[in-house]
């Protein structure tokens, strides 16, 4: 579990958030969806120590995060951006075990782990030989999700993971990523900027507009009660009308 | 140190037939080169003759001589009479002639340079001290003299000088002569004992003072011999004489010792120039001497960019992670490589005198820029997508420099050796100016030399390795950088 605590945060040149309070619950997925700048991926950034807040605090299972502690944390917690981060130098096998070897696991307990997470992933085998720059847009996010699955982390921060893909793709991936966090029942945060995307995956969906969070709910609560004029024109501006 | 040089003497003498000449030479560049020009001379007579050269210094010579170890030496009439005859106090040339047939010794006459001691300062301290002639010496005591460890310990050296001009310097110490001249020029010492031949006078600008009282006795150069060698061997000899002013010595003695040409060559330029006598040197291959030349040019090369990445690497991490430390090291460097190779060669100098040194220390400082620009570009460079994930995945710093960072800056990194090493390869021909040797000896001496031939010995292997270094970094960054 995730827990922000009124934070704040800025940029060199501008606030990025404006006292966000949240909590992530266990076993649950959460989207959080926003217009570009809106601070919802400075949020995940905020929960693997990748920026600081200036006021406030984040906790992960109930520890707060501090630059002791965090390489610690960042273990117990996956992220997989929007273009995959995955390293072009290392294969495909070599991305998704760097951390484990790194914190030198069982040899025996990786093979068995990465065969674990081909399974899951939905990859072949051989793909793992490969380098990232030989994969295609949706292999390589499959992939980034097994190098953000490797150390079995509670915790999974998704930011945007299926933007870069075309439709098909995208499609196909969603369906098995849905199916996937539904068996694995871990914590998931997931950004993204389509509200159909939202719907398809959560029933919480976490709208945010310059720093702050606007509304939560689920996709109904949104469309039938809108929080302010700034979540209806969001509403209008995505052109969907799926049913929820 | 003498007892094993007669040792030495005998064992080469023995190994030696009966019949051939025996020529030595002393241990400095105008003994050999001379006993070098005899050898040649006569072995175009016909007269089977071997060089045993830098055997010692005059003792060995003499006492080898007179055992039988060699047959002829070049030698000098002022130390023959002021040290190996001095208990004869000779005055004349005459009486030293007579003296020598006494202890079986036949001596030519004067090859028609006198190569006495001078002592020797440089121009600008010279005219600012108003010092023109050695008497002037008497009025500045605080002057610091560094004499060659002979003319320290010789009778018509220091101890004389000291007293016929009544010198009051309290600051004279002994060093070796080529030691000597870097001091001389660095500023060290003020004053140094010179041969009239050196070739070091005209390439430092020395002035030599006049020896208003004379003190000096003669040092006419001449050919000394077992008075039993065959009576062609003497004329050959004989030939010599009149042969060398000290002006054509001292240029010999530069293509030797500045220019770094074998004296064999040196020796047998001359013979061709001035007898019309082509000889046969002996000399090494033509590929030899590149093969020497390119250990000396890869030696330069290799210590200094070695050196060069282990500065210049971790130094461009430093800057990578420190933005006050990348203002600072670019600035320096930014700096150093606007400065001319060879101006940079000449601030060197008085710190690292001569030789291998400054050109190692030049071509470090010229491979810093580089490497350090392209190892903070190529860190630099890394999208922050893929730092952060390294850094997302719980590794630390140094885990991600070694795993992340580093290689995938390895192009960029490689690339910036890549330019230092071919920078280098050219520069390192500068290194022939300070005594370094490599390809710009050949180069240099053919520029002076007006020797086509030579420049291309040089410049043709200098291209050659550049472009070697070209394609062997060239695999090693396809070796190195795996991604696809």
């Amino acid at each position: 579990m995730i827990v922000y605590e009124d934070v704040a945060h800025a940029y060199a040149q501008a606030p990025s958030l404006r006292g966000v309070t949240l909590r992530v619950p266990d076993a649950a997925t959460t989207a959080l969806i926003g217009p570009s700048g809106c601070g919802k991926s400075t949020l995940l950034k905020l929960a693997v120590g990748l920026v600081w807040p200036m006021r406030g605090s984040v906790t992960v299972d109930g520890e707060r995060l501090t630059t002791e502690n965090i390489r610690r944390i960042r273990h117990r917690i996956g992220y997989v951006i929007q273009s995959g981060g995955l390293f072009p130098h290392l294969t495909a096998k070599d991305n998704v075990t760097l951390a484990a070897r790194y914190l030198r696991r069982d040899r025996a307990w990786i093979d068995a782990r990465v065969a674990e997470l081909l399974e899951i992933v939905q990859l072949p085998f051989e793909l793992l030989d490969r380098y990232p720059g030989e994969l295609s847009g949706g292999q390589r996010q499959r992939v980034s999700l097994m190098r953000a699955l490797m150390l079995e982390p509670e915790v999974l921060l998704l930011d945007e993971p299926l933007g870069a893909l075309d439709p098909m793709v995208r499609f196909g991936l969603q369906e098995d990523l849905k199916s996937l966090f539904a068996r694995l029942r871990k914590s998931v945060l997931l950004v993204t900027h389509d509200l159909a995307e939202a719907a398809f995956f959560s029933n919480r969906i976490v709208l945010m507009h310059e720093g702050r969070i606007v509304q939560e709910g689920s996709y109904r609560d949104l469309v039938e009660r809108p929080a302010n004029e700034f979540v209806r024109t969001f509403l209008r501006a995505q052109r969907v009308t799926p049913d929820a | 140190m003498l007892r094993w040089s007669g040792v030495l003497l005998m064992i080469l003498a023995t190994s030696a037939s009966a019949r051939e000449v025996i020529v030595g030479s002393k241990v400095f560049t105008e003994s050999v080169i001379l006993a070098e020009l005899a050898t040649q001379l006569l072995d175009a007579r016909g007269i089977e003759t071997v060089h045993r050269r830098e055997l010692g210094g005059t003792s060995v010579l003499w006492s080898g001589m007179l055992r039988g170890d060699i047959d002829c030496y070049p030698e000098y009439t002022g130390t023959l009479r002021g040290e190996v005859l001095a208990s004869k106090s000779l005055q004349s040339d005459a009486q030293l002639r007579e003296a020598l047939a006494q202890m079986g010794v036949w001596a030519s006459g004067s090859l028609g340079f006198d190569n006495t001691y001078v002592l020797g300062m440089r121009k600008d301290v010279a005219q600012r001290l108003s010092i023109v002639r050695m008497s002037d010496l008497a009025q500045h005591p605080e002057l610091r003299f560094g004499f060659s460890n002979e003319f320290m310990r010789r009778a018509d050296g220091w101890p004389g000088v000291k007293q016929a001009y009544g010198l009051p310097q309290s600051d004279v110490r002994g060093m070796q002569h080529d030691l000597a001249y870097r001091a001389l020029v660095s500023g060290a010492i003020d004053v140094t004992d010179l041969y009239a031949t050196d070739a070091e006078i005209a390439h430092y600008d020395l002035f030599a003072l006049p020896d208003d009282r004379r003190f000096f006795p003669n040092y006419d150069a001449i050919f000394v011999c077992r008075s039993s060698v065959a009576e062609d061997v003497k004329q050959v000899l004989q030939s010599l004489e009149n042969a060398i002013d000290a002006q054509t010595m001292a240029g010999l003695n530069a293509q030797a010792k500045l220019d770094r040409l074998d004296e064999r060559y040196v020796a047998q330029r001359f013979a061709v120039e001035r007898f019309d006598v082509t000889t046969s040197a002996g000399l090494d291959t033509r590929m030899s001497r590149i093969w020497q030349r390119t250990r000396e040019h890869l030696g330069m090369v290799a210590v200094s960019l070695v050196a060069a990445i282990v500065i210049a690497v971790p130094l461009g991490i430093a800057a990578y992670r420190n933005r006050n430390v990348a203002r600072v090291a670019f600035a320096i460097a930014d700096v150093l490589q606007t400065v001319p190779a060879l101006a940079l060669l000449v601030f060197l100098i008085p710190w690292l005198g001569i030789g291998y040194g400054p050109a190692i220390a030049a071509l470090f400082l010229y491979s810093l820029l580089p490497i350090l620009r392209n190892t903070h570009a190529g860190l630099a460079d890394i999208g922050r997508d893929l730092r952060e994930s390294a850094e997302a995945l719980g590794l630390s710093p140094a885990a991600q420099l070694r795993y992340i960072e580093l290689p995938l800056a390895a192009r960029s990194i490689i690339a910036g050796i890549r330019t230092a090493a071919v920078i280098n390869i050219g520069t390192a021909t500068l290194g022939a100016l300070i005594g370094a040797g490599g390809y710009g000896q050949p180069i240099l001496a053919g520029i002076r030399l007006d020797d086509l031939g030579l420049i291309l010995e040089g410049a043709i292997p200098a291209a050659l390795l550049a472009l070697l270094a070209q394609g062997l970094f060239g695999v090693l960054e396809r070796r190195l950088v795996k991604a696809k």
